[in-house]
């Protein structure tokens, strides 16, 4: 069989193995890029397909694509769609593909992604149970709302929140079964978890709590969601947002060292030579935090595929950068910025309250003889995301600043 | 009746003379953000606002375009043509 060759060879077809596609090709124009993805077409909007606008058709269905074909072929960049990759050879530098075709590369960019958790309980192969990856997922949610009367969402999470405003806006009869005491727990403490709750409750979603999935009951299509405690949801549609996380046997197997993602040093440099990951699907170590992460959001893979485009041509550049992840419905802003975790060296100050509908945390790293911000929740405070990501992305000593943090009238940004 | 705000710029040698965000577009992924914070800013409502359209070059400005999952950020040039999204 023909080996292909290419300089470049970047799985996965993403935000961040297509932004380190371009940021490679813009400093390599001579190089050879390939970009191999498992699904079919070039660059869309992952992040679109649960927002409501785009789900209801408010927003044009072209709108979800990013880079067209014509952008791929104007910079040169083979796009490989539909091929899975299945084995990597790190030692003689071949990709293998589901196809029985090969690619063999100078340097390598895992971008793969996560995968969507499955439930796994009796009934979970039955029809009307969605997961949201992909397009394809997104289109088969957007054509079950059209007929479902009655949806069950499973996880209190990003996709939780997002799926049911939406199918609110459809006009379904909503019911969130979640496992924790209050929604998203730990992330957010119960202040704001009740906050949100009590706009998720306005608008007529049922909210079940310390909840766990038993079974699902139907005949091929599903009928009905029956809990631990014997309890019973009737439905005809489950959207699951249980997490995500991929298995990486294989990818262990072919020598990476791997942990629930695959472990990268803070160049995005994997543990085998001339091969990076960046993305979700990294493991990578975070030089603000001083730990090593894995995220799961745009702007961190759109920024780790740079990052991996200039470490692969050699400009060698460190990943230092404070994430975000924003939500919105229900007339809230959610926003979380940097590392939001508790611990015993870990201050919490507030700022606002649920009771002025402005209310956010601030995590503060006691380290003895200085503070410093590690990370924030906001809840309709979105206006100062950037002020906090700048004081953690400085290390500035905060001890002396903890009343200015916890005054809602003081502007960040002078600190 | 699009729910946009414009900006007008006025950067000396810049082939960009207005930037608009489309408020029903934006979900707050803030990557414009990520690329220039100087520029670009999230609301209250979790919604891009620009605080300095002359900020940056066009370089910088139409890669935090680029980055932007819903093509939120439009781009016109001095004859209100739109160079971005093409």
């Amino acid at each position: 069989m023909d080996i292909n060759r290419y300089k470049y060879l970047i799985v996965g077809g993403g935000v961040a193995g297509t932004t380190a596609a371009e940021t490679i090709q813009q400093r390599d124009s001579a190089g050879t890029i390939a970009v191999v993805s498992d699904e079919p077409y070039g660059l869309y909007s992952r992040v679109m397909l649960s927002k409501p606008n785009f789900f209801l058709g408010k927003i044009p269905f072209d709108e979800v694509w990013l880079k067209g074909n014509e952008w791929y072929q104007k910079n040169n960049i083979a796009f490989l769609g539909g091929k899975k990759a299945t084995a990597i050879d790190a030692k003689n530098k071949i990709v293998s593909l589901a196809d029985g075709s090969q690619i063999s590369y100078e340097k390598l960019l895992l971008a793969t992604g996560v995968c969507a958790r499955h439930l796994e309980v009796p009934g979970a192969d039955k029809k009307g149970i969605y997961y949201l990856r992909t397009l394809e997922d997104g289109k088969a949610i957007m054509a079950a709302i059209k007929s479902a009367k009655a949806a069950a969402i499973v996880g209190g999470g990003f996709i939780g929140f997002e799926m049911a405003e939406l199918l609110k806006m459809a006009g379904l009869d909503t019911t969130i079964i979640i496992r924790e005491s209050y929604f998203w727990e730990p992330a957010l403490d119960e202040d704001s978890g009740r906050m949100i709750e009590k706009a998720l409750k306005d608008a007529g979603v049922k909210i079940i709590y310390k909840a766990e999935v038993a079974e699902i009951i139907g005949k091929d299509s599903v009928e009905a969601v029956v809990l631990k405690d014997g309890s019973r949801i009737e439905c005809d549609m489950i959207i699951c947002g249980i997490g995500a996380g991929c298995d990486l046997d294989s990818l262990k197997d072919s020598g990476f060292n791997v942990n629930r993602g695959i472990l990268t040093n803070e160049y995005l440099e994997t543990n085998l030579s001339d091969v990076w990951a960046a993305g979700d699907a990294a493991e990578f170590k975070d030089l603000i935090l001083d730990e090593t992460i894995q995220l799961g959001n745009w702007v961190n893979a759109h920024e780790q595929g740079r990052i991996a485009g200039l470490n692969m041509v050699d400009k060698k550049t460190p990943f230092k950068f404070v994430s975000f992840y924003t939500t919105s419905g229900f007339g809230l802003s959610i926003a979380f910025v940097g590392d939001v975790r508790l611990g015993p060296d870990r201050i919490v100050v507030k700022r606002g309250s649920p009771e002025i509908n402005s209310y956010a945390r601030i995590i503060v790293l006691d380290k003895g003889n200085r503070k410093e911000v590690e990370g924030a929740t906001l809840i309709n405070r979105t206006s100062e995301m950037s002020a906090i990501a700048k004081l953690i992305e400085s290390n500035i000593d905060v001890s002396q600043k903890l009343n200015e943090l916890g005054d809602p009238n003081f502007d960040l940004k002078m600190l | 009746m699009p729910n946009t705000k414009e900006y007008p710029r006025k950067k000396e040698g810049s082939k960009i003379a207005k930037i608009v965000i489309d408020r029903d577009l934006c979900i707050g992924a803030a990557s414009c953000i990520a690329v220039t914070g100087a520029t670009f800013e999230l609301d209250n409502e979790n919604k891009v606002i620009v605080i300095d359209p002359n900020a940056v070059d066009d370089e910088t400005l139409v890669m935090a375009a680029e980055s932007c999952p819903t093509k939120a950020i439009i781009l016109f040039d001095k004859n209100n043509k739109q160079i971005y999204p093409k």
